[in-house]
């Protein structure tokens, strides 16, 4: 049921966005944002994980939709196309984690923008597995037909996942520009 | 349509064997029945209660004379943090959520609840928690700076060694636990209420337990950012939150942890008022006076709930503007729980009052909880809170406020709805000597913290000097707790007796009207051998003997009925999962990755690493059985018996 899947998003969601809040309450205490000299994050590595993470809708809501017509044939291809896109944004995420220019142990900014990124590479990783994880099982077993519906939950919570990674990008990547 | 008895057995007979847990240690460890888990999580909860008793007996001791020698300063720490630690987190939000997991499936008609795996994974992260604060306890690594933690005090360089890492990993798995008894409840209440109960029928005590899951989802992530991304990070990987030497910010700390810590308040009293409804109307033969207003009261309340957090931090530096906003809505809040006031004493006034024990629990709690309440608008004016911040009045206060919001209708709920659970009455005598023992027990114990803080006594001292003056209202406060405990004594013996050797109860022994008391005492595994159709707000006075009933479920597998968010029409049908172990072995998992984390950040990893198994073990063991088949309408599998 998507309703599980929707109360967790609302939980992480909040949670984002309490780390924001208290990200932005930082400002207050400095004169610079960044701070002491601190160079802006780069934003090349954030931009093209960003573009990846669209792109990678087109292959979840097919994958969503052939499971809502039961078509297993269409399951499994577009659930490997949706691993195949989502690997690389998860490793793309390293560099973006340094694309920073600043350490979680440097200051109270770094500190900051460190665990927005941070945590939301864990729900980031977190739909690696499952799109992964989920996609195996398609190949190792039969599927019943309650199951199907799995794969639009999946989704579901991707566009969850990359959409609140649009705000992180531009207050936590481009925002040091503008505050 | 009417099953003879015989039918009646046999179906009783199939569904029990589908629906009932595994026998046996291992059906032990993979049960996933609501009523089981919520029974556990009650007597956990209820061992917690205890234990913070214990506690606090032992604090009270120490105070009793001037400059005692019973317990140094240090044990004092960890006794008191154990303390608000234990009542806040192990006892006060835990067993409300267990009332819900326990009833809000069988008062809307359900066989089960919503995600019965998840249900049990809450409840082993709880059980974690308690494990591992108590065996801190007795190694002497308790926390000790706190139940709220306040830092710098609380950050690495006040606190070196352990005991506020311990505080950190407890408050997260009791977040895990009450997060997914939210979930689990918000969609129990949405999507799985009987054919015909619209949210207008609702019952007032699911109103209670859906609006507090709401709030739980809002504050517990704050309670869980502060405790496990930022405290123990500070302490452990050197991260800045609140080191203000590098730009960190100690009232960032404050503003996290009360933006949860004042909505805890009301996520613990809350469903507290969700037990009074149906008390008070049962034993006064009266529909409640106001549902509406009573509903919409919850739910202002929780609202103005989140808009109040500041009021805890007026002796900081915050801006005028600021203190006079939350002064204001602290004050504002008064109005809607005073309509909830109102609406009982309104139902009361025009019933036939039965003064019974859970009666006279609901009396004692609209008396204590009214001082409460008083002294919560005194608190809120900032200058008043000034002159009386950190001293024994608001330790007063808050103790009047969640004893008698919180704990006074819990044990009136005991007392009304322990027949259900049990299949046997309290003995009533028993009863009511716990509750006047009660009653003034508190009053003893609380009421002279009010003169203590005028006299300028701060709370969280392990002692004083007899030149104080204080040592005449400290003895009158330690001989009302002995009083209290005496009562709980007396409440034990009662509640022990009774489950043995009560008076058997039968399936309503209150002639109540909620669908909990259209099911045998204690309810089958299935819950109802039908499922309830819902045509009123008090089905079993309105339809006492004929109650309308679902019939099409299939009984040879957990079948369960879905039906729509405001309707509650009949949507499709859903099988619910069995018994599992992956649940206990994923709280293992957070078990490694949260305590682990104290000792090395590569816990994490490893515990990331082995919950993937986990995972992986739960989604496959989740696909076998079969599917779920659409329904066209209601009409079709709604049949009228």
């Amino acid at each position: 049921m998507w309703w599980g899947t929707l109360g967790f998003m609302v939980i992480e969601g909040w949670t984002t966005a309490l780390l924001v809040a208290s990200y932005l309450y930082f400002r207050q205490n400095y004169d610079a944002w960044p701070p002491l000299r601190t160079p802006y994050p780069s934003l090349l590595f954030p931009s093209i994980n960003l573009v990846i993470m669209l792109v990678s809708f087109i292959p979840a809501r097919r994958a969503a939709a052939a499971g809502k017509r039961l078509d297993l044939t269409a399951v499994k291809r577009w659930l490997t196309v949706f691993s195949v896109v989502v690997i690389p944004i998860l490793v793309l995420r390293w560099w973006e984690l340094w694309a920073l220019n600043t350490r979680w142990d440097s200051n109270a900014y770094g500190t900051a923008a460190w665990t927005i990124v941070g945590f939301h590479t864990s729900l980031l990783a977190l739909d690696v597995c499952d799109t992964i994880g989920l996609t195996l099982f398609y190949y190792l077993r039969r599927m019943p037909p309650k199951a199907y519906s799995d794969c639009s939950d999946n989704s579901f919570y991707w566009y969850f996942t990359v959409g609140i990674c649009v705000p992180i990008y531009l207050i936590v990547y481009v925002g040091p520009r503008i505050l | 349509m009417t099953l003879s008895g015989e039918t009646v057995a046999r179906e009783s007979t199939v569904l029990e064997d589908v629906w009932r847990d595994t026998p046996g240690i291992g059906g032990w460890l993979t049960a996933v029945d609501h009523k089981t888990i919520g029974k556990r999580y009650l007597i956990t909860t209820f061992l917690m209660f205890l234990a913070g008793g214990v506690e606090a007996s032992l604090m009270r001791t120490q105070l009793a004379t001037p400059s005692s020698s019973l317990i140094g300063p240090d044990r004092y720490n960890q006794l008191f943090t154990t303390h608000g630690t234990t009542m806040m987190f192990l006892f006060g939000v835990p067993v409300m959520n267990a009332m819900g997991l326990y009833f809000v499936p069988l008062m809307v008609g359900a066989r089960t609840i919503a995600f019965p795996r998840l249900n049990a994974f809450g409840y082993w992260n709880y059980i974690v928690g308690v494990v591992f604060l108590y065996v801190s306890l007795f190694v002497n690594t308790a926390p000790d700076a706190g139940w709220f933690a306040y830092v710098p005090l609380s950050g690495p360089a006040y606190s070196p060694g352990h005991r506020v890492d311990v505080w950190a990993q407890v408050v997260t798995f009791t977040e895990i636990a009450a997060l997914v008894a939210a979930v689990n409840i918000i969609v129990t209440t949405f999507k799985f209420r009987s054919p015909g109960m619209s949210l207008n029928r609702i019952p007032l005590f699911v109103w209670a337990q859906l609006v507090v899951s709401f709030m739980i989802v809002f504050a517990m992530p704050a309670v869980a950012t502060g405790s496990t991304l930022m405290l123990a990070a500070d302490r452990a990987i050197n991260t800045h939150w609140f080191n203000y030497t590098e730009g960190g910010d100690a009232l960032l700390w404050q503003h996290i942890f009360w933006f949860f810590g004042h909505p805890e308040v009301y996520i613990i009293f809350l469903p507290a008022l969700g037990f009074v409804t149906p008390i008070v109307e049962t034993f006064c033969r009266r529909r409640v006076f106001g549902y509406t207003a009573l509903v919409l009261a919850n739910i202002t309340t929780a609202f103005f709930a989140f808009g109040l957090w500041v009021h805890h931090m007026f002796a900081t530096p915050i801006p005028e503007l600021g203190e006079s906003m939350f002064t204001a809505a602290s004050m504002v809040i008064a109005i809607p729980t005073g309509v909830q006031i109102f609406c009982w004493i309104a139902t009361i006034w025009a019933g036939r009052p039965r003064l019974t024990t859970a009666m006279l629990f609901v009396l004692g709690f609209i008396f204590t909880f009214v001082i409460g309440g008083i002294t919560g608008v005194m608190l809120a004016s900032v200058a008043f809170d000034k002159q009386v911040h950190d001293t024994f009045f608001v330790v007063a206060h808050l103790h009047y406020v969640l004893i008698g919001g919180g704990l006074t209708p819990l044990f009136g709920a005991f007392y009304f709805w322990f027949p259900k659970v049990t299949g046997r009455l309290m003995n009533e005598t028993l009863g009511k000597l716990h509750f006047w023992l009660f009653l003034i027990g508190v009053n003893l114990t609380f009421f002279p913290m009010h003169l203590l803080g005028f006299d300028g006594m701060p709370r969280r001292v392990y002692t004083y000097s007899a030149d104080t003056g204080w040592e005449q209202l400290n003895l009158i406060a330690t001989i009302g707790a002995a009083i209290i405990a005496l009562s709980i004594i007396v409440f034990l013996v009662n509640a022990v007796r009774s489950w043995f050797g009560g008076e058997l109860a039968g399936p309503n022994p209150w002639a109540a009207s909620g669908l909990e008391w259209a099911t045998p005492s204690p309810p089958p595994a299935f819950n109802f051998l039908h499922i309830p159709v819902t045509t009123s707000r008090h089905p079993l006075w309105d339809t006492s003997d004929d109650l309308p009933v679902v019939t099409g479920l299939r009984t040879d597998r957990r079948e369960v009925l879905i039906t729509t968010t405001f309707d509650a029409r009949p949507d499709h049908r859903h099988d619910s999962p069995p018994g599992s172990i992956w649940p206990l072995y994923l709280a293992l998992c957070m078990a490694l990755l949260f305590i682990g984390s104290i000792f090395s950040p590569w816990f994490v990893l490893g515990g990331i690493g082995v919950s993937l198994i986990g995972l992986a073990g739960w989604g496959w063991s989740a696909l076998d059985g079969p599917g779920r088949e659409r329904v066209d309408t209601g009409d079709e599998i709604v049949d009228m018996a």
